[in-house]
Formats: structure tokens, C-alpha cells, sequence
């Protein structure tokens, strides 16, 4: 009798799938049904029709997004390691690791490549594009016209990390790895140097002529103002290395870009900071745009701060983030054009890319390549819709139906299907909701762990890359380690205690503490899932944790240690929580199996002399399969998902030792934009699952039914 | 043993778990002569089995209690009188803690509420039109959102993520309130198209000819019949959406908008409280909403869930 339970647990949802339960009976219109071959291929026509109508409606929110305005991106075989806009956006240098400097017009177009004998570290083009200085680790300054011929280039003892050239090419500033700044004329004669005798690599140029200024940022974080005869105007602090600076053409306000992830706006005329952004890593590179005419001339428009973050972040004149453009690698040099009309950012993967400011702005431009990738996206999911139904229709009995009777009658099925047209209009909103928010995600996730992912940025097919790199990473390796530990102890966690618990209080004799026990373990249960880990953090503190603290009171003062900061106890630890394991819902859950079962079938069972144990084994374990099967399918599918368990506790530390695959794409997401890598691994994870729930519903039912 | 376990008969196969909560029926005994007296008729065996039980239920409510304790006492009372009792009790713990978290618990229900709401009014309109009207390809597409049970939240939360960005949704709570409606729509559907698939045709012949419409018979013949499906559902949705974690943490990223649930977790980084009392004290605060919804809602929850799975 209590069989009966597991009768609906036993369904499969295949079963549903291939479900053998009658359509809906006739169209009661059959009157009109006619034959005919040549509406089969009208029907298919309007059916792909209405799919495609559909998925465009779908997809309509997302075709007006903003590519970040990009103009377009010349992807390099090595690093671009310098990158500059002249003033007025028409002339983008890009400088990369493998020795050459090319200069490419607004368009993208290459006018000239320039060859020096080691990589280019460092590139400044002046406003009107007439003079470019060149730092190359070959140890050479070069000073180019604007046609790409060599006016002279000058050598120091280490090679040259960066350059800048004053907007009428009168004087040229550089530094090298020997710790020296060079300053020089157009003539090349050495105006001054001097050896400041600590790194430096952030320089940057103003005014003109006799009026040319030296900004000089060093790694002891000072930042210097020379004139043209090396005499010091000004100099400031700041508390980190200075990486980077730009100032703008009347010397009113310097940005620096410093090494732990901040850009300061300093007053150029006093040193006074005027405010910080905070990037996530270092600041590789800074660029300033201000008026360039009009009643506020020189005031500040916009600056540009690359970071090793992999962003870009445009900010406006009083610091706040106005745009951020994601790329795929850490940002190594940007650059605005004087107006901050056009934005030039180069990276490590090599990409330089050129973008409108505007557009970006406003969102309103879309590169074609981008949108084609898109309406590839978009046919290749019709597509699979497509086979999906035309394998739903040839395979599965509902679908066999429906195909069948469209056959006889396609007149017939658009008569009943404009006669149900209130169904559909009821049930569109859920369908709208669910291809949106579920279905397309789940296809999107699908493709693009095939792809480099930056969204908005570009989207490029790699195959399995994505796939072998994972292969190769430690992090996500020990995390699947861990996934498969968490997975094991949390099915047994969850199939003894509450289990056993259950069953104490089903022995109880007493009502009354069989109703006072249950209620009381199943209080917990109101504590939000997130704050059982935090208690649980503080009772692992090392300074004031409960743990040690009773550790100590019992005199077992070696055993205390940082519980999650030691490798060999990590795991263990996040294992720990929740000790007893009595998971309120498994047992709630187990308990009403047990009471469920028939007083008839225990009766027997005492006429016959089985003692409890005994009619533990042969009685209530098989009748409660149901109970079992779902639980344990439950604590399978959240523990291959583990990540707030992780994420709140130890963050994956120490090292890799408590990384899960959750996690691992969390921070490939998040924190490395790497949305690739990330979509991949939830799809291993989903097949993962997939196999877990096929395995646990064959497996266990078949023995459910064998003990039935 | 029989005799204890009698009136529970054997018409347990309608639900599984849902009975190991009706409480009520064990009331019927409680104050039988002779069951104040039970303890002191104990056997070894049940000596045995209560003091297991007492052990387990001590070491389970350690974390609670020491929650509790610590919630009362200030940074001094802590490091300095580690195993000593509040003294004196630090209620203002409870203030300070409260301002720190009310505007999150907000946030939460807020967002729980608009999704659950949603997801109730359009799971039992599409249930119903699942279970009740007959239309071409029917159990495809049903089929199609079943089908979605399939699909775990890690695979779509990369792609969800970037599709709010594209949408110019993110750090909205409408990046929560969407997918959450969404998404709990699939098993809403179910729950709800089997229980309307069990009312009985003739109620709605006899609207039909008292001369209702569709819309009407719906909404006055098919939902109040449905009311405790609904309910279950809907303390489902509540429970799961509060305790939500992952997905508030990745599109949401302004503290002012951010859930409760998250937003514990940046207590010190984000809200700028250090001491610890406080911070326990809004970790008991948080839990409130969902003790209301317990004391009434429990026996929803565990037959939703079990019903959900079950099912699946």
C-alpha cells in the first residue's frame, strides 16, 4: 500500500518526454481538413517564419547595444605596448613587441610601418601628427617625421621604456632603464640628463618652445616638473610608484597613474591632489583630453585610465567612470586624442583598438562585423529550434501526432490554431519570459564556451581552446577535485544523519517528544542559508572563534591553528560546518516517508519477530527509495554548483586547495572578463549534472522497482 | 508501538512528506492520561534513543546560540570575558545592527514579493490554460518548458549576466525580479497545471453555461479552488528568492540596491560595521522574514519542494 508513495517519483522525465498521454482530441474542426503537398512546404515556410519572428522579438533589446563605438580593432601578433592619438584623432601610432611602430589613419587604414631592433615601450605623437619620439629597448630614442623617416635617434646605456615630444617637436624627453631622463632638441643635442637613480618610465610633455615643460614620475612615487634647462618647477608625492602621466597642453593638471590601482588629478601650479579613481590593478597608462577652444579653453574634458584590471575606464573631468571598456587582457597603453573625441587602447593579447568616444557615449554605433557575429548567433539558434522540433515531430509520440494530423490537414490545424488564439495569447507571456531569461542564456552559454567572449568588445570562434586551457588550469583541476569530495560528503552528510534522526524520533513512544523533536531540529531552518557560513566563520576565527577558543579552555591549546589558512585543514573545515549535519528539509523530508508507511506492514513485521534493525534494512530503507532518490539527486545537483560555501569561507585558499569549478568561473567572469572560459566551464558542469541525473534516475528507480 | 501509531492511516500515498507536518494530529494525544508520565516509563532502548536525540539537538543549536550570545555583547565583553554571559545585555546591538540592514531586507522583499507575485499570477494562467483548453502543440511546447528543469542555474549565469548588461539592466532590480520570475515559472507551471488538470469539468460546464467567459471562470472558479497550490508556490518562490546569493552578488553591485543575503556578507567592506555584536545582531534581524514565513508557511514549503522534485 505505501508503495503507492513512490509511484509518481518513478516517472521519469523522459517518460514525460515520450509520454504516451492523448493529445488533445481533434481539432473539431476535421471538416475542413484537406490534403495537400504543396501547403507542407508553405506550413514549414510559416512555422520557420513565426520561430524567426519570435527569437527576432527576442533578440530585438539586445541588437541596440553599444559595442563600446568602436572604430576598429587591428588585432597584433605580439603586445602593443604603446599607443598614441595625435591631437586631433587622425593619426593613431601603435607601437608592439614585435619592433614595429605603425601608424594608421582614422579609418584604420596603415599609412606606414616603422622597424626598430628591439620592441617599442613607448610612443608620443604630437598634436598635428608632425613628430613622433619612439622609445625601443634596443636602447635608442628615435625622433620621426610624419612621413615615418628617421630624423635621429640618440642611445642611452639601458634600453629607452618611454618618450614624449612637445607639440611643436622642439623638445624631446625619454627615459631609460638606466634609471636616466634624457632631454634633447630637435636637433638631437642633449639639452640635459640626469640620473635620478630609481625607475622611471612615467614621462610627459607640455607647452612649446622655449616654454616646454618636463613632467618626470618616478617608482619612489615623486613627480617632477623640469623647464626646458633641467630646473625643477615643482615636485610632489604620492604614496606609490608612479607608472604613468599625462598632462595637459598648458600643464594645468596632471594625472598619474600609480602602482597600487589609483589615478590621481594633481594641480599642476601647486601639486595639491584633486581626486583619485581607483582601478582594480595597477594603472599601466593615463591620457588627458581638455577644450581646445572656446571661453574654457584647456579646461579638463575626460581622461583615460588603463589598468591591468583588462579595462579601460573613461572618466570625466570630476573622476567618475563614464564608460568602461572591457578587453580581453590587461590594458598596457592608452591614449586620447586632444579633445577626448577618439580613444586608442593597445593590450598584452596585442589588440589595438580605436574608438569614437561618442558613439560609445551614446551607444548608437555597431560595427558590421559585430552585428553579423551576431545574426550568425541568432541563425544558429533558429537553426538548432528547428532540428529540435523536427526531431521532436518524427520522434516523440506527441509530436508524431501533431505531425501526423498536419499532414492530413494543415487547413485544419491553422483553422484550430487561430481558434485557440486566446490559449496562446494567454501563455505568451510566460513563453516571452522564458525564451528571454532561460532558453536563450542556455543556448548563449552553449556557443560561447567555444568562443574568446568579451561582450561588447568582440566575440571570436576558438574551437576547444577554451576547453585544453582549462585542462591545463590548477585552480579549476583542484577544483574538480574538491566538487567530487564536496559531491561524496555531502550525499553521505545528508543520507546518515537526517536519516538516522528520523528514524530515532519515528521510535520515540511518547507523541508528544516525537512532535517537540521534530520541531525543534527543523528550526534552523529559518536561518538564511548564508548566514549559517558567516556564524560558522566566526566560530572558526582564529583570534576569537569559538573553536579555538574551546580548544584552549580544554587545554588543547596545540590544535588550534587558522582553520582556513592551513592547507591541510581547509577543506576539512568547510566540510565541518553545520556539524550534526541534521539538514532540516532531508529530514522532514525522510520522516514523512517513515510515518507514511503502513501501520499493517510493521505489524506484520513484529508478528514475525523482526527486531528494529531488521526492519530498518528490509522495511523502511526500500520504502523509502522515493525519499532517497530525490535527495540524493537534490545534494548532487547544489553540490557540482558549490560556491557560496567556498566563496564566503576561504575564497578558494589557501593556494588552490579549496578552488571549486563554481567558483573558478565566478572569478574567470568576474574578475578576469574572461566570459569564454567561464561559459565553458558551466557547461561542463551542466553535462555533468546531466549524466548525474540520467545515472541516479535509471539506477535508482530500477532498484525501487525491483524492491516494489 | 502500534497503539502510538494509530489515526495515521494508510492514505499517506497522496503526499509523501506533507504529513510528518500536520502537527495537529499529534495534539490529539498529547494530553492523554498517562503520556505525562511516559518519561518516567522509559526502557533502556528509548533511554538510549532520547539521549542521542538531546546530544544531537545541544550540538546543532551551538552555532544559534552562540549567535544569540554574541549579538548582546560589545568588542570588550567578547575579547575580554570570552565565556561569560552578556553583561550587561547590549540590546542596542539590535539598533545598530537594524540600520545597518533594514534598507537590504528591503530590498529583498521587494524583489522576492514583484517575483513571486508574478510568477504566481502568470504560472497558474498558463497551468490553467495547460491544464483546461486544448489548442495545437500543446504538449510540445509544455514538453519544451519542462524540458528547462534540465537546465542548472550555472550553465545560464554567465549569459544571463551579459544578456542584463545588454539590456542596460544591470544594478536595477529588475535584473532580479526578471530572471527570478522567469525562472520559477517552470516549476510553478507544474504544480499548478496537475492541480487544475484534478478540478472537476463540471464546475466549469456549469460556468459556461451560466454564461462565464474563459477569463472568468479562471479567475472565479479555477483560483480559489487553487488557493493552497498557490500559497505553496508561492512560499517556495519566497524561500528560494531570499536566500538567493550568487546572482544579486553578480549583477548587483551598488550596496544601496544590493539583497539582503549579499549584503551580509559586506558588512565591514561595504556598510562599515566593525564591531561584531552588531554585525550578529542583523544576521538574527535578517532571519526574521523568513520565521514569519515558516510559522505559517512550512508545511507549503516542504510539499512544494518534495511535490517539485518528485515530480521532475
Amino acid at each position: 500500500m505505501g508503495l503507492s508513495t513512490q509511484r509518481p517519483s518513478n516517472k521519469r522525465l523522459f517518460s514525460l518526454i515520450s509520454s504516451d498521454k492523448p493529445l488533445s482530441q481533434g481539432s473539431g474542426l476535421s471538416g475542413l481538413r484537406r490534403a495537400g503537398k504543396t501547403v507542407l512546404f508553405r506550413r514549414a515556410a510559416g512555422a520557420l517564419a513565426l520561430v524567426a519572428t519570435i527569437l527576432l522579438a527576442v533578440a530585438l533589446p539586445l541588437s541596440a547595444q553599444s559595442p563600446d563605438g568602436q572604430l576598429w580593432d587591428r588585432p597584433a601578433t605580439s603586445r602593443v605596448q604603446a599607443v598614441a592619438v595625435s591631437g586631433d584623432g587622425m593619426f593613431v601610432a601603435v607601437g608592439s613587441r614585435d619592433n614595429s611602430l605603425r601608424l594608421f589613419d582614422e579609418s584604420g587604414k596603415l599609412l606606414w610601418p616603422f622597424e626598430a631592433e628591439n620592441s617599442i615601450l613607448g610612443v608620443d605623437i604630437s598634436p598635428d601628427g608632425k613628430w613622433l619620439a619612439v622609445a625601443s629597448e634596443d636602447r635608442f630614442v628615435y625622433l620621426l617625421d610624419g612621413e615615418g623617416n628617421v630624423l635621429w635617434r640618440f642611445k642611452a646605456a639601458r634600453p629607452m621604456n618611454n618618450a614624449a615630444v612637445a607639440g611643436d617637436g622642439s623638445l624631446i624627453a625619454a627615459t631609460s632603464d638606466d634609471l636616466s631622463v634624457y632631454v634633447l632638441d630637435r636637433e638631437r643635442n642633449l639639452l640635459w640628463q640626469k640620473e635620478l637613480g630609481i625607475g622611471v618610465r612615467a614621462v610627459d610633455v607640455y607647452g612649446s618652445g622655449e616654454k616646454a615643460r618636463v613632467v618626470l614620475g618616478s617608482d619612489d612615487g615623486l613627480i617632477t616638473i623640469y623647464n626646458r634647462e633641467g630646473r625643477e618647477l615643482l615636485r610632489t608625492w604620492l604614496d606609490y610608484s608612479v607608472e604613468s602621466v599625462s598632462v595637459t597642453p598648458n600643464g594645468a593638471r596632471i594625472l598619474a597613474g600609480a602602482g597600487d590601482g589609483s589615478a590621481i588629478l594633481l594641480n599642476g601650479a601647486n601639486g595639491n591632489h584633486i581626486w583619485s579613481f581607483p582601478a582594480e590593478d595597477t594603472v599601466t597608462s593615463v591620457s588627458l583630453a581638455s577644450n581646445r577652444s572656446g571661453a574654457l579653453v584647456g579646461a579638463l574634458v575626460g581622461a583615460l585610465v588603463g589598468s591591468e584590471d583588462g579595462t579601460a575606464y573613461l572618466l570625466d573631468a570630476d573622476g567618475s567612470v563614464t564608460h568602461r571598456f572591457r578587453q580581453e587582457s590587461e590594458v598596457l597603453s592608452v591614449a586620447l586624442s586632444a579633445d577626448g573625441s577618439r580613444l586608442a587602447i593597445g593590450t598584452v593579447s596585442g589588440s589595438a583598438g580605436y574608438y569614437d568616444r561618442a558613439a560609445a557615449l551614446s551607444g548608437a554605433a555597431r560595427s558590421s562585423a559585430q552585428r553579423q557575429r551576431t545574426l550568425f548567433a541568432l541563425l544558429g539558434v533558429i537553426a538548432l529550434l528547428v532540428l529540435a522540433a523536427v526531431w521532436a515531430a518524427r520522434n516523440t509520440a506527441a509530436g508524431q501526432q501533431v505531425w501526423q494530423r498536419s499532414a492530413a490537414g494543415p487547413i485544419g490545424v491553422l483553422q484550430s490554431m487561430w481558434s485557440a488564439r486566446l490559449s496562446y495569447l494567454l501563455i505568451l507571456p510566460t513563453l516571452a519570459l522564458l525564451l528571454t531569461f532561460n532558453y536563450y542564456p542556455a543556448f548563449s552559454g552553449l556557443y560561447h564556451a567555444f568562443t574568446e567572449w568579451s561582450p561588447g568588445v568582440r566575440t571570436e570562434w576558438v574551437g576547444l581552446a577554451n576547453f585544453q586551457s582549462l585542462m591545463e588550469n590548477r585552480f579549476f583541476l583542484s577544483g574538480f577535485r574538491n566538487a567530487a569530495i564536496l559531491v561524496v560528503v555531502s550525499i553521505a552528510k545528508t543520507m546518515t544523519m537526517p536519516l538516522l534522526v528520523a528514524e530515532f524520533i519515528f521510535n520515540l513512544r511518547n507523541r508528544f517528544s516525537q512532535y517537540w523533536f521534530r520541531t525543534l531540529f527543523v528550526v534552523p531552518i529559518v536561518l538564511p542559508a548564508v548566514v549559517e557560513i558567516l556564524v560558522w566563520n566566526n566560530i572558526y576565527d582564529p583570534a576569537i572563534g569559538l573553536l579555538n577558543e574551546s580548544l584552549k579552555l580544554v587545554g588543547l591549546e596545540q590544535l588550534t591553528r587558522v582553520w582556513y589558512g592551513d592547507a591541510r585543514v581547509a577543506l576539512g573545515s568547510i566540510i565541518f560546518i553545520g556539524v550534526p549535519w541534521v539538514n532540516a528539509f532531508a529530514l522532514l523530508i525522510f520522516y514523512g516517508g517513515l510515518i507514511s508507511i503502513s501501520n499493517e506492514i510493521i505489524d506484520a513485521s513484529l508478528v514475525d519477530g523482526a527486531s528494529t534493525w531488521r526492519r530498518f534494512w528490509s522495511i523502511d530503507l526500500p520504502l523509502l527509495m522515493g525519499q532517497v532518490k530525490l535527495l540524493l539527486i537534490l545534494n548532487f545537483i547544489n553540490a557540482v554548483q558549490t560556491f557560496e560555501l567556498v566563496f564566503l569561507t576561504t575564497g578558494g585558499g589557501p593556494g588552490a586547495s579549496t578552488y571549486t569549478p563554481a567558483l573558478e568561473l565566478y572569478y574567470k567572469a568576474m574578475r578576469m572578463d574572461r566570459m569564454g572560459i567561464a561559459s565553458a566551464i558551466g557547461m561542463i558542469l551542466f553535462f555533468i549534472i546531466l549524466a548525474g541525473t540520467v545515472i541516479n534516475m535509471r539506477f535508482v528507480s530500477s532498484s525501487t522497482e525491483y524492491e516494489a | 508501538m502500534a497503539t502510538v501509531r494509530d489515526g495515521q492511516g494508510s492514505e499517506g500515498a497522496a503526499a509523501v512528506a506533507v504529513r510528518g507536518e500536520s502537527g495537529a494530529t499529534a495534539e490529539q494525544t498529547l494530553f492523554a492520561p498517562g503520556s505525562a508520565f511516559a518519561l518516567l516509563r522509559l526502557t533502556g532502548g528509548q533511554f538510549l534513543l532520547y539521549a542521542i536525540l538531546l546530544i544531537l539537538l545541544i550540538v546543532t543549536f551551538i552555532p544559534i546560540v552562540y549567535l544569540i550570545a554574541l549579538s548582546l555583547k560589545d568588542n570588550g565583553q567578547i575579547y575580554g570575558r570570552f565565556w561569560s554571559m552578556p553583561d550587561p545585555y547590549r540590546w542596542e546591538n539590535f539598533a545598530l545592527g537594524s540600520l545597518a540592514i533594514w534598507r537590504a531586507v528591503l530590498n529583498s522583499i521587494l524583489t522576492s514579493g514583484t517575483s513571486t507575485a508574478a510568477t504566481v499570477v502568470l504560472a497558474s494562467l498558463s497551468g490553467y490554460v495547460f491544464a483546461r483548453h486544448r489548442f495545437p502543440g500543446k504538449e510540445l511546447i509544455y514538453t519544451g518548458i519542462l524540458a528547462l528543469l534540465m537546465i542548472p542555474p550555472i550553465l545560464t549565469l554567465i549569459p544571463a549576466y551579459v544578456l542584463i548588461l545588454n539590456m542596460r539592466l544591470e544594478n536595477t532590480y529588475w535584473a532580479l525580479i526578471l530572471p527570478w520570475t522567469s525562472g520559477g515559472q517552470v516549476f510553478a507551471l507544474l504544480l499548478c497545471r496537475s492541480f487544475f488538470a484534478t478540478l472537476p469539468e463540471e464546475f466549469f460546464d456549469a460556468a459556461r453555461i451560466d454564461g462565464a467567459s474563459e477569463l472568468q471562470s479562471f479567475a472565479q472558479i479555477a483560483v480559489p479552488l487553487s488557493a493552497p497550490i498557490l500559497v505553496t508556490v508561492a512560499v517556495v518562490r519566497l524561500v528560494t528568492t531570499y536566500n538567493q546569493f550568487m546572482w544579486p552578488l553578480v549583477v548587483i553591485s551598488s550596496p544601496k540596491k544590493q539583497v539582503v543575503a549579499v549584503a551580509l556578507t559586506q558588512f565591514t567592506s561595504e556598510i562599515g560595521v566593525t564591531d561584531l555584536g552588531p554585525q550578529m545582531a542583523g544576521y538574527i534581524l535578517a532571519s526574521i522574514p523568513l520565521v514569519v514565513l515558516f510559522s505559517f508557511g512550512m508545511r507549503h514549503y516542504v510539499r512544494g519542494l518534495t511535490a517539485g522534485g518528485l515530480k521532475a
